[in-house]
């Protein structure tokens, strides 16, 4: 069964929005302004409830021992310490030195050491994407397109450096930028399609 | 796999780090060199704080990302720096969570390093992404209680007060929102931008267009400014040290190698299978 009512919202929030954009008018702007501060409060308590729900479901695996109980474990303890660091009594919210300490000795070493992992994983993956059958001539040819790429990167001085430096900004202007522009004007397009459909009503937004 | 070439491949990880830490702790050679020859972006970055009024305030949309964080850092480092040599007031606000963490860290360490603390607000973390800017062009949120001339002014003129909104992007929130939100609904304010070079693609256009008033968006630009910056007593300020060069360029080789030894042997037998498939036929 179809139900009007989003559509609804999204057409008069979204014809609201457009006219405060167009028209200067204060009663059209503190109306706008209503619904822009609604969607904030909405996308601060969707934060909250995801963070919340992680912590249930988390507390859920343990209680009924399923699941990996350690990663369950360091989640609660993880969400618990940063919580009790910037709420307790006294403690000046996101900017307490123990929530520092915590992002600083913690948070941000642990989490750059996950993405400097992404150096080995990226070499094994472009390796196995070379391997057997998996290995076509599209592999081959990202492979060796990702090399002279990168090999376009060494900070190289002189004569040498200067042309690889021009060669790579370059490849990243022309081709790569053309290709990412193509994909981010499909992007584009799709989304005003899917928007316009939204709020024409026409389609399965709401189904 | 041999023996041998088992115990290696185990070995591997370890060798990296021995080798990357060997790298990093040599001097970097004459011949090795990160900054762009061609100085355009770092040029305009200059050209653009240069235009700015006396003691600018200067809108800070701080949100880059832990993972591409280290790329740019040493360039935002520098930015915020000369923005303070240049006794502009700053005002920063994170539209991210990540950016919010980073952003914390940040001020901490300006407040350690003796960064005047009358010329930074924090207007802390705002929920929303593009509702929180489009909330942000018109009525900055000054936090209740906040004082000082920075405070008051944007409490009484709101978006009228800012001179210049820098914006350090990252892979969830980044320049382009800022250009499509906060470009057509504050007329005239210039945007600044500091992001990895992932977001390059989509930010050069805008720096065509004029909607960015300056970009420094790839290592070699970002090193080239900071070798142009002149932070007079804020030097202090600066990233303690620039990006190794030797180990930079270790790693680059280690990865091109790696790739390169398994990319030549797919191409020789792929080759080789060509050729056997032509006589075949011959």
């Amino acid at each position: 069964m179809r139900r009007p009512t989003i559509a609804g919202v999204v057409v008069v929030v979204g014809v609201l929005l457009l006219a405060d954009y167009l028209v200067v008018n204060a009663s059209l702007g503190e109306l706008a302004r209503l619904a822009i501060d609604a969607a904030i409060l909405v996308a601060a308590g969707a934060g909250l409830a995801a963070v919340a729900s992680l912590l249930l479901r988390r507390g859920g695996d343990l209680w009924r021992r399923r699941g990996d109980p350690v990663g369950a474990v360091l989640v609660i303890v993880g969400a618990a310490a940063m919580l009790i660091a910037g709420l307790r009594p006294g403690s000046s919210g996101a900017s307490d030195p123990a929530v520092g300490w915590l992002l600083n000795a913690l948070v941000i070493p642990i989490s750059a050491t996950l993405f400097g992992l992404l150096f080995a994983t990226t070499l094994s993956a472009a390796r196995r994407s070379l391997d057997g059958r998996a290995g076509g001539r599209e592999a081959s040819l990202l492979v060796g397109v990702a090399i002279v790429s990168t090999l376009l990167l060494l900070p190289l001085s002189g004569a040498a450096g200067e042309w690889m430096d021009q060669a790579s900004a370059w490849a990243m202007a022309v081709p790569i930028g053309a290709v990412f522009r193509g994909l981010l004007l499909g992007i584009a397009i799709v989304a005003a399609t899917f928007a316009a459909r939204t709020m024409l009503g026409i389609g399965a937004a709401d189904e | 796999m041999s023996e041998r070439r088992a115990l290696l491949v185990r070995l591997a990880p370890a060798l990296l780090l021995v080798g990357l830490a060997a790298a990093w702790l040599l001097p970097d050679p004459a011949s090795l060199r990160l900054a762009s020859t061609d100085h355009a972006a770092a040029d305009g970055w200059k050209a653009a704080l240069d235009a700015l009024p006396d003691e600018p305030t200067v809108l800070v949309g701080f949100d880059p990302d832990i993972g591409t964080y280290p790329e740019v850092r040493p360039t935002v480092r520098t930015a915020l720096a000369d923005l303070l040599n240049r006794n502009a007031r700053l005002v920063l606000v994170s539209l991210t969570p990540e950016g919010r963490a980073l952003l914390v860290t940040e001020l901490a360490r300006l407040r350690r390093a003796g960064a005047n603390p009358a010329r930074l607000l924090d207007l802390g973390y705002l929920a929303g992404s593009e509702a929180a800017l489009v909330s942000i062009a018109s009525e900055p949120p000054v936090p209740a209680g906040s004082v000082g001339e920075i405070a008051r002014r944007l409490a009484d003129e709101g978006i009228g007060a800012v001179d210049a909104a820098v914006v350090v992007g990252g892979n969830d929130f980044g320049p382009r929102s800022w250009v499509e939100q906060v470009g057509p609904r504050v007329e005239g304010l210039p945007i600044l931008a500091i992001a990895p070079t992932v977001l390059l693609p989509e930010l050069q256009p805008y720096v065509a267009s004029g909607q960015l008033a300056a970009l420094l968006g790839t290592p070699r630009d970002g090193a080239a400014y900071r070798s142009l910056a002149d932070l007079g007593s804020l030097n202090r300020l600066r990233e303690v040290s620039e990006p190794p060069l030797a180990a930079l360029m270790l790693g680059l080789l280690i990865a091109v190698a790696v790739v390169g030894q398994a990319w030549g042997g797919r191409l020789g037998a792929q080759l080789r299978t060509t050729g056997r498939d032509g006589r075949e036929v011959g």
